[in-house]
């Protein structure tokens, strides 16, 4: 794919390198790359490979602009508040540059779309915020042979890793499944700003040099970075032979929609917020339910609802007994991942219908009595 | 024997916000009920109790990956606690 005079002109920087040259800004002209999530990471990645001049960039993202984006997502300004991501990251790539091909593509990542999606294109970029749709994207890219460039980040720290297929392990390799509970994403941890900034970059070199064919891609190597200590740290992992997908007898042959999200529950398990606690607790008509609070015992010292029997998570297994066969249990934490955990582990030892506390003591906490200390 | 053990961001409510902390053992497991002694609750965020390693974190003795709770840790070594991340 020739370049054109103009061309020419707008990337005379990298013909200048002769690592790259002519010969690699023709292969990124003919390159397509779908960027998975125009949030923190995709926006500066998105913003580099189409100022590099990879021909087709693709943007998926279902959610719109909201204020509190722009602190980290430089793909968008004020002016685009309430926007669809997609449609104004589009914009903004199409007028950074001109010469290549932009496509928006507003909607949910599922099974029933990846396919469809996955197959116009060369190369995927993972900067979603769900751990769950990071499964399916991995799960989609190993099926259909694509390269994956990974990036996740909390707090201040971030990591990122190259998968090849049949080069070195895929993601399920590294984390074969999401933690029970879910993992806390930006809107509930927060974020430095600038974190995505620099893990969105590397996704973009990443993703550069496969295409270009140049240097050593971070394929069986997991790369983390410590903003407040400002280290990188570098890990080898090799290709689990029992990988669900990628290993030596799969059980994954198709792409799958994600699990129950992070906060959900199994079919059993019943969610029940901090304010419907307090209320059937205060419901004299009702039967009390039996308060199981499974945090270690110093936060259960530090402050519990009155009546909540502490049980450790780590040694419910072999007390299970003293959870009542029949009525309400409700299961409580910190934060509702441990108590989802215990709801399962009540379920499967009989406990019916085992009710979990979303949120928490810091949901009841902030909702219902604020001079309770959670610790 | 005495190593460092750096923390996954998500693990640090347990640490004060410690990004790293000093421990005693010569095995893995050592170490963390080390660290557990001091950080109650923080074993059983990386191991199950089934006593395996949770399938979403991955511990490492310097840049050698450990999967199983006898990995030899020898002094001066440090002691990596990684999580999935899933902020984008």
């Amino acid at each position: 794919m020739a370049l054109t005079s103009s061309e020419r002109d707008r990337y005379q920087r990298h013909l200048a390198l002769t690592e790259i040259g002519a010969a690699g800004q023709e292969k990124l002209k003919a390159a397509r790359v779908l960027v998975v999530g125009a949030g923190g990471l995709g926006s500066p990645a998105a913003l580099y490979l189409a100022a590099a001049g990879c021909g087709t960039v693709g943007l998926v993202d279902c959610d719109r602009v909201e204020l509190s984006n722009l602190q980290r997502q430089v793909l968008f300004d004020s002016s685009g508040i309430a926007r669809s991501k997609a449609e104004a990251g589009r914009e903004r790539l199409a007028s950074l540059n001109p010469e290549i091909r932009v496509l928006a593509h507003a909607l949910e990542l599922k099974a029933a779309n990846v396919r469809a999606l996955f197959r116009d294109y060369d190369l995927v970029l993972d900067g979603t915020d769900r751990l769950s749709t990071r499964y399916l994207i991995n799960d989609a890219c190993v099926i259909l042979g694509l390269p994956l460039v990974s990036a996740a980040i909390h707090r201040f720290e971030g990591q990122v890793m190259t998968y090849v297929p049949g080069r070195g392990p895929c993601y399920r390799c590294v984390f074969p499944q999401a933690p029970e509970g879910g993992v806390a994403n930006c809107a509930q941890a927060g974020v430095l700003g600038v974190l995505p900034g620099v893990l969105g970059t590397l996704q973009a070199t990443e993703a550069i040099k496969l295409i270009t064919g140049v240097g050593e891609p971070l394929t069986g190597r997991l790369l983390t970075y410590d903003a407040l200590e400002m280290r990188f740290h570098e890990f080898r992992v090799a290709r689990r032979p029992e990988c669900a997908v990628c290993g030596d007898a799969p059980t994954i042959s198709e792409p799958r929609d994600p699990a129950a999200p992070p906060t959900g529950t199994g079919p059993a398990v019943r969610r029940l917020t901090a304010a419907a606690l307090h209320e059937l607790l205060r419901d004299a008509g009702s039967p009390a339910p039996r308060l199981i609070d499974v945090r270690e015992p110093y936060e259960y010292q530090a402050g519990h609802l009155a009546g909540a029997i502490n049980i450790p998570l780590g040694e419910l297994p072999g007390r299970v007994a003293e959870v009542a066969p029949a009525g309400t249990t409700v299961f409580i934490c910190r934060s509702g991942g441990r108590s989802l955990a215990a709801c399962q582990m009540a379920l499967a030892a009989g406990v019916p219908g085992p009710v979990n506390l979303e949120g928490g003591m810091l949901a009841w906490s902030a909702e219902i009595d604020p001079a309770l200390p959670v610790a | 024997m005495s190593c460092t053990v750096r923390i996954a961001s998500p693990l640090r409510s347990y640490t004060a916000g410690a990004a790293t902390l000093a421990a005693r053992g010569s095995t893995l497991a050592e170490v963390l009920a080390n660290l557990e002694q001091r950080c109650p609750g923080i074993r059983f965020r990386m191991i199950d109790e089934h006593e395996r390693i949770r399938p979403h974190m991955r511990l490492f003795v310097n840049t050698s990956e450990a999967r199983e709770l006898s990995a030899v840790v020898r002094d001066g070594d440090t002691v990596h606690v990684i999580c999935a991340l899933s902020g984008g």
